[in-house]
């Protein structure tokens, strides 16, 4: 994730940053090597503090790390048409909006469902969880419900990359945003009120209690609610994303704000 | 007297261009700052007032780290992509010597992160830091700064050649704050990895910090923490003079 | 043509031997690999044994396409890269041994508006780089003050460069190069991308480093600015040296008669063939002009092609038709494009 930053600092947005995915010098360290080590590192915080048992932190981090994907992905499928001064043109396209953005957006749910699944399975193995066999079905659907809402806070992100510069700086203050609220490393109720009260708000936080939960052997029953939510926040975040993009795209016929980079 | 001047002018406008990057000058704080603080908040729910004051001082020191694997393995990145690494590479001055203000630059702003991070604990988390021998401690805090300096001094140089070596060294920033034991107690690590601390500098530092906390002599771990980073130096000065040569043979300085 | 100060040549007489650079026989090739799980390699040989010599004071220019060789060729020179084979001095040092000597007496600036610290005002990336070039500190304030003089940008040096423009980015850049006061000034397509009043203001900066007695290396694409500009031009093309003289003498390589310009509308590849066995006709070039094609027919010396030319277009609707004297992009389009030269 780190590497990602750099990744948009360096101008390597556009097309040169959706190759970068491609590339596995980038994709190893920065997709899958740095979220295990995020894991392993608060799994021993945890195991130095005495809290919490490795399972919490797996699950934790595991998920968190998706929302580098679905974040910086997002927002640069996005930002990059700036970039590219190719955007105007398909806003000027008579296609409809919402199937184009979301279209994109698939991709990069997906790619976010990979990374926390990886870290989910892999940190198992590194370290002593016990989940049961029949929850981990269940597990990869809420992981993907969780990488759809991330996506749908990627796609608010791409929104304002569109009006401000430092688009990596926000996607980093995001994540770590993302890291102290949504109860990844501290169980809510062990926040802060109001912590835990704009965690509420974040995606991921209910898909990380939610898988936590089946880790422990909860049912589908028992976890239904938190996935539903999660599920709303994150389509409230689309349609946030996607009306400002709009308004954007009416700003700039007035005010040609789109093609300057 | 000329070369000094050199280092302090050099040093001082590389200072200014990270203070004006957002990267370098505002992330390379916050980052480390808030991994700091999901860790102190782990500790607080653990509620034992020696583990937190443990985790409070190896926490200050997270944010060079940072600031000098992450800044440092994309320095010479970023020089290219500006367009000035062949430029830097042609003047008559040792590419070493152009490298060293630059780590030293990063290495202050990891010294800023390391302030910042103990003022934000106070405020947070109302840690006071309860340092029996405060000059010591903060000699070991200026040992873990230039060490860490010529850790990333050497990862810039080993950099020189691979495009992708940013990934790489970005993904350092974790395993560093692991093996260096800045927030977990290295008898917790499998012992099979311990090496691996053992010849970073930062480790012995760290050590150094947290036996002046403690009012007892760092001078043995400063000691071994100043022989590795002299290590570390020596080495990517033989380093750089190699893998310039071969950049030329090559024509990698101009890769963008 | 702008008039030569002919004192100057008796002033340029060398004082040694020696020439200020000296290229031998130099090759370089590049290994590119591509793909990252079945690597393939390919080799490019980028130049192809080029060999010249630059006397002391005197401006030297390089022509040639994109791809030629032409900044490779520099990059040798200014040790940046190590030939493959072959070998080069500058002022009697070698490229490849005595690196730092060559360096502490060479400038380099090249085109575009990369290679400056942009966070930087315009005064201290020259601080930087005077540091860098080992500028005693006494004489810095003063050089950098008359460099900033030199270069116009008096007054802007405050400011930080990424509010620079074109222009001022790649003055900016001349400066830096000249700083430690270089006897050897090696300056890459230094106009690219530059406006009209710019490029004006370059070329007249370019001759009064030569008026100073500075050695310089030029490439350009721009002819006028090569015919201006240079004493003596070499024309790379595809790492190999086409032709070298003085711009009159290749001019005189094309044609000592004048050009033929003709206006057509749609003009066949077989009738092209035709013309160019016309006796007297040295080359004909075709120049897209939207709808138009002008072709460029140069001709043998005293040769008058004009009627068998036109002849030669009787199924083909013709233009206007006009004849002007050859340029030196006559000279360099015909031999950057002539085949087997």
């Amino acid at each position: 994730m780190v590497s990602l930053r750099i990744f948009f600092i360096g101008g390597l947005m556009s097309y040169r940053a959706m190759f970068g995915w491609m590339n596995p010098w980038i994709f190893v360290p920065a997709l899958l090597v740095s979220p295990i080590c995020q894991i392993l590192l608060f799994a021993f915080i945890g195991r130095s503090a005495g809290v919490g048992d490795d399972e919490f932190y797996v699950i934790g981090n595991a998920l968190n790390y998706a929302a580098i994907p679905c974040l910086f992905a997002m927002a640069s499928t996005i930002a990059g048409e700036r970039f590219s001064q190719t955007l105007g043109l398909v806003i000027a396209t008579p296609a409809r909006r919402v199937p184009l953005f979301l279209g994109r957006a698939l991709p990069v749910i997906a790619n976010g469902w990979g990374v926390a699944m990886f870290g989910v399975v892999v940190g198992s193995l590194l370290l002593d969880t016990d989940i049961p066999t029949s929850a981990w079905p269940l597990i990869a659907l809420v992981v993907a419900v969780g990488s759809l809402s991330s996506t749908g806070l990627g796609l608010v992100m791409g929104a304002i990359n569109l009006v401000y510069r430092e688009g990596a700086t926000l996607g980093n203050v995001l994540f770590l945003v993302l890291l102290i609220f949504t109860g990844t490393n501290v169980a809510l109720d062990d926040l802060p009120g109001w912590m835990a009260a704009v965690g509420r708000c974040l995606p991921l936080t209910h898909a990380i209690e939610a898988t936590r939960m089946l880790g422990d052997g909860a049912t589908w029953g028992a976890v239904r609610g938190l996935v539903a939510t999660e599920l709303l926040i994150g389509l409230a975040y689309v349609v946030v994303g996607l009306s400002s993009i709009r308004v954007l795209e009416r700003l700039s016929r007035s005010g040609a704000t789109l093609d300057r980079i | 007297m000329i070369r000094l001047r050199q280092l302090a002018v050099c040093y001082w406008l590389q200072l200014k261009i990270l203070l004006f990057s957002p990267f370098e000058g505002f992330l390379a704080v916050v980052f480390p700052l808030m991994f700091a603080t999901a860790a102190m908040l782990v500790y607080e729910v653990g509620g034992d007032p020696e583990a937190i004051l443990y985790a409070a001082i190896g926490a200050a020191a997270m944010g060079i780290w940072t600031s000098q694997t992450v800044s440092a393995s994309t320095l010479v990145q970023r020089e290219r992509w500006a367009g000035t690494l062949e430029l830097v590479v042609a003047a008559p001055t040792r590419f070493s010597l152009v490298l060293l203000p630059i780590t030293f630059a990063m290495a202050t702003i990891g010294l800023y992160s390391v302030v910042a991070t103990i003022l934000w604990n106070w405020w947070l988390f109302d840690v006071r830091l309860q340092v029996e021998n405060w000059p010591l401690f903060v000699l070991s805090i200026l040992m873990a700064t230039v060490t860490i300096a010529l850790f990333g001094f050497l990862l810039s140089v080993t950099a020189v050649r691979y495009r992708t070596s940013w990934a790489l060294g970005a993904a350092l920033e974790y395993p560093g704050w692991l093996l260096c034991g800045f927030v977990v107690p290295l008898d917790l690590l499998p012992a099979a990895v311990l090496p691996l601390s053992w010849i970073l500098a930062p480790t012995w530092a760290v050590e150094g910090m947290r036996a002046s906390a403690a009012g007892e002599s760092p001078w043995l771990d400063l000691a071994i923490c100043g022989l590795v980073g002299l290590g570390y130096a020596a080495l990517a000065a033989y380093l750089g003079v190699r893998l310039i040569d071969s950049a030329r043979r090559d024509a990698t300085l101009a890769l963008t | 043509m702008p008039s030569r100060d002919p004192g100057r040549t008796v002033a340029r007489v060398p004082l040694t031997d020696t020439p200020a650079v000296q290229a031998r026989d130099l090759r370089r090739t590049f290994r590119s690999r591509s793909g990252i799980w079945r690597q393939t390699r390919s080799e490019v040989e980028a130049v192809k044994g080029v060999s010249f010599e630059i006397a002391p004071g005197e401006l030297f220019g390089l022509l040639g396409p994109n791809g030629a060789g032409k900044t490779t060729t520099i990059k040798m020179l200014i040790t940046l890269l190590i030939p493959t084979s072959g070998s080069a001095s500058v002022l009697g040092r070698d490229v490849v041994t005595d690196v730092r000597e060559v360096r502490s007496r060479i400038g380099y600036v090249f085109g575009g508006d990369r290679g400056l610290y942009e966070r930087l005002t315009g005064l201290d990336n020259l601080r930087y780089f005077s540091e860098l070039y080992g500028v005693p500190p006494r004489e810095q304030r003063a050089r950098i003050g008359s460099l900033l003089e030199l270069v116009g940008l008096t007054g802007r040096e405050g400011e930080k460069v990424e509010g620079y423009s074109r222009g001022m980015r790649q003055r900016l850049h001349i400066a830096r190069g000249l700083l430690h006061d270089p006897d050897v000034f090696f300056l890459d397509e230094p106009s690219i991308g530059i406006d009209p009043v710019g490029a004006r203001e370059l070329r007249a900066t370019i001759a009064g480093l030569r008026d100073q007695g500075k050695t310089v290396l030029l490439t350009t694409h721009y002819m006028f600015e090569a015919d201006e500009l240079c004493d003596r031009i070499a024309v790379i093309r595809s790492g190999e040296i086409v032709a070298e003289g003085t711009p009159d003498e290749l001019k005189e390589l094309v044609s000592a008669g004048r050009v033929l310009e003709v206006e057509t509308y749609g003009v066949h590849d077989h009738v092209l063939d035709r013309l160019r066995v016309v006796p007297g006709v040295r080359s004909v070039v075709v120049e897209e002009r939207g709808q138009l094609q002008v072709l460029v027919v140069a001709s043998e010396p005293g040769a008058e092609v004009t009627q068998p030319v036109l002849g030669g277009l009787d199924e083909t609707r013709v233009g206007r038709v006009s004849h002007r004297d050859p340029t030196l992009e006559d000279a360099y389009v015909e031999l950057v494009t002539r085949t087997g030269a």
